[in-house]
């Protein structure tokens, strides 16, 4: 978690790590994520968060964010 | 204040640039120092001679070869001719020279800032593992082979493909056997044994810039991640990077080895473990890029060596993007026609 919370986002979807110097783009879902994740955010509620902002179901937005915590994890950026 | 007359080398801002240029822009932009820069070229072609905005006069060295008698000479005449209070050299090629005659250089009014004979040789390939263990990072799986018959024994240790290294200098990719005992001869026959077999890491090359004070402490430093290299392999763009582990390596390779001047690590970082690559004993070629974010190392240097105040130490930012670009100039001839008959401009 404390390498997410080192990461410089913008509202664009920009994100920079200062650490490795990496850069990447994330879309609107998965910049909603990040900002969840640095809050400490537990997967369940990111998920619920994800339905509520976005009017999905639940099982689609838990698909998704471990869909998204995989790539995350392909960065070296473990959400837990 | 009274003029100083520093003695930059490395002017040739080419495409495989020389770190001077950057050296002396930074000394420039410290605007409280009345520093007037003498550029060491060695060629009347090197870029950095008909950049008068930055390089104020420059001379022609004769190649630092041999005993270098002709090379001393010339700095001599250079400083009994126009005047020379300090000297930052930035190729590799001349630093034994200027780290041997330090002391004769001294008496001659000629400061330098710079690491000892000791301390430049941990440089050597031979000897990272040592510096490596002392500054808590890793090094890729090496082998030093000291003739053509201890490379199969290294092959079998490192794996194919493999690093094959000059002791200081050059490093070739081996995919086969074949392709390694054709580097090995190769660098053998340029610099002599030992070659270095050195097992081919990856991950993602992070680098530091870092100045030592001869007793332990830093005089500042600054990491970065290399973007966009050229075909040469040289930066062109990259960004300023706050890599924990690999930052605080530097500042245990300054106190460790209470290092003395300027220094480059080039490290391969892959998650956490950061892999020390190359050790170098002077400012890179990007080194302009720490004055740009606040730490302005060569100036920093300068005032540390001739008992000047150093100003505080201020952090740097991770983000801040370097870019490298193609500028022209005009000169004019006569420029050149000095620099080529008389070894100088004016």
């Amino acid at each position: 978690m404390n390498k997410i919370a080192h990461l410089a986002l913008n509202d664009e979807g920009f994100v920079f790590d200062p650490t490795t110097g990496d850069s990447f783009m994330v879309n609107d879902t998965g910049l909603f994520i990040l900002k969840k994740l640095r809050d400490n955010t537990p997967l369940g509620a990111i998920a619920q968060g994800i339905c509520d902002e976005y009017e999905t179901c639940l099982d689609d937005a838990e698909r998704d964010v471990t869909d998204f915590f995989g790539q995350l994890k392909s960065l070296s950026l473990h959400p837990c | 204040m009274k003029k100083i007359r520093v003695g930059v080398s490395g002017i040739n801002a080419a495409d495989n640039p020389g770190p001077g240029t950057g050296v002396a822009r930074s000394l420039k932009e410290d605007f409280e120092l009345n520093v007037e820069i003498i550029g060491l070229a060695y060629d009347a072609m090197e870029p950095g001679i008909y950049m008068d905005w930055i390089v104020d006069k420059s001379f022609i060295l004769p190649y630092p070869s041999g005993e270098g008698d002709a090379f001393l000479s010339r700095l001599y005449h250079i400083k009994e001719s126009h005047g020379l209070d300090f000297v930052i050299p930035s190729l590799d090629a001349e630093l034994p020279l200027y780290i041997k005659y330090a002391e004769a250089l001294n008496e001659r009014g000629i400061r330098t800032f710079l690491p000892s004979m000791q301390q430049f040789k941990l440089r050597g390939k031979d000897l990272l593992s040592e510096v490596a263990r002392k500054i808590d990072i890793k090094l890729p799986k090496t082998v030093v082979v000291n003739s053509p018959s201890q490379l199969e024994d290294a092959l079998e240790k490192v794996g194919l493909p493999a690093m094959i290294k000059g002791i200081y200098y050059k490093a070739h990719r081996a995919y086969t056997r074949a392709d390694a005992h054709q580097h090995m001869h190769a660098l053998a026959a340029e610099w002599g044994f030992p070659v270095i077999v050195q097992e081919i890491v990856a991950g993602d090359e992070l680098n530091v810039v870092g100045l030592g004070d001869g007793e332990g402490q830093s005089l500042g430093h600054v990491g970065i991640k290399k973007i966009m290299i050229t075909s040469l392999g040289k930066i062109w763009t990259g960004v300023t990077v706050k890599h924990e582990k690999m930052l605080a390596a530097a500042q245990r390779f300054i106190s460790e080895y209470k290092w003395r001047g300027p220094f480059e690590l080039e490290c391969i970082v892959r998650n956490d473990d950061v892999v020390l690559i190359e050790i170098n004993p002077r400012f890179p070629a990007w080194s302009y890029f720490a004055t740009g974010v606040g730490i302005n190392l060569p100036s920093r240097m300068l005032r540390r060596a001739l008992g000047m105040p150093v100003p505080e130490l201020r952090d740097y930012a991770a983000g801040k993007l370097f870019v490298r670009y193609c500028l022209e100039l005009v000169s004019d001839m006569e420029k050149f026609q000095m620099a080529v008959t008389r070894g100088e401009t004016l």
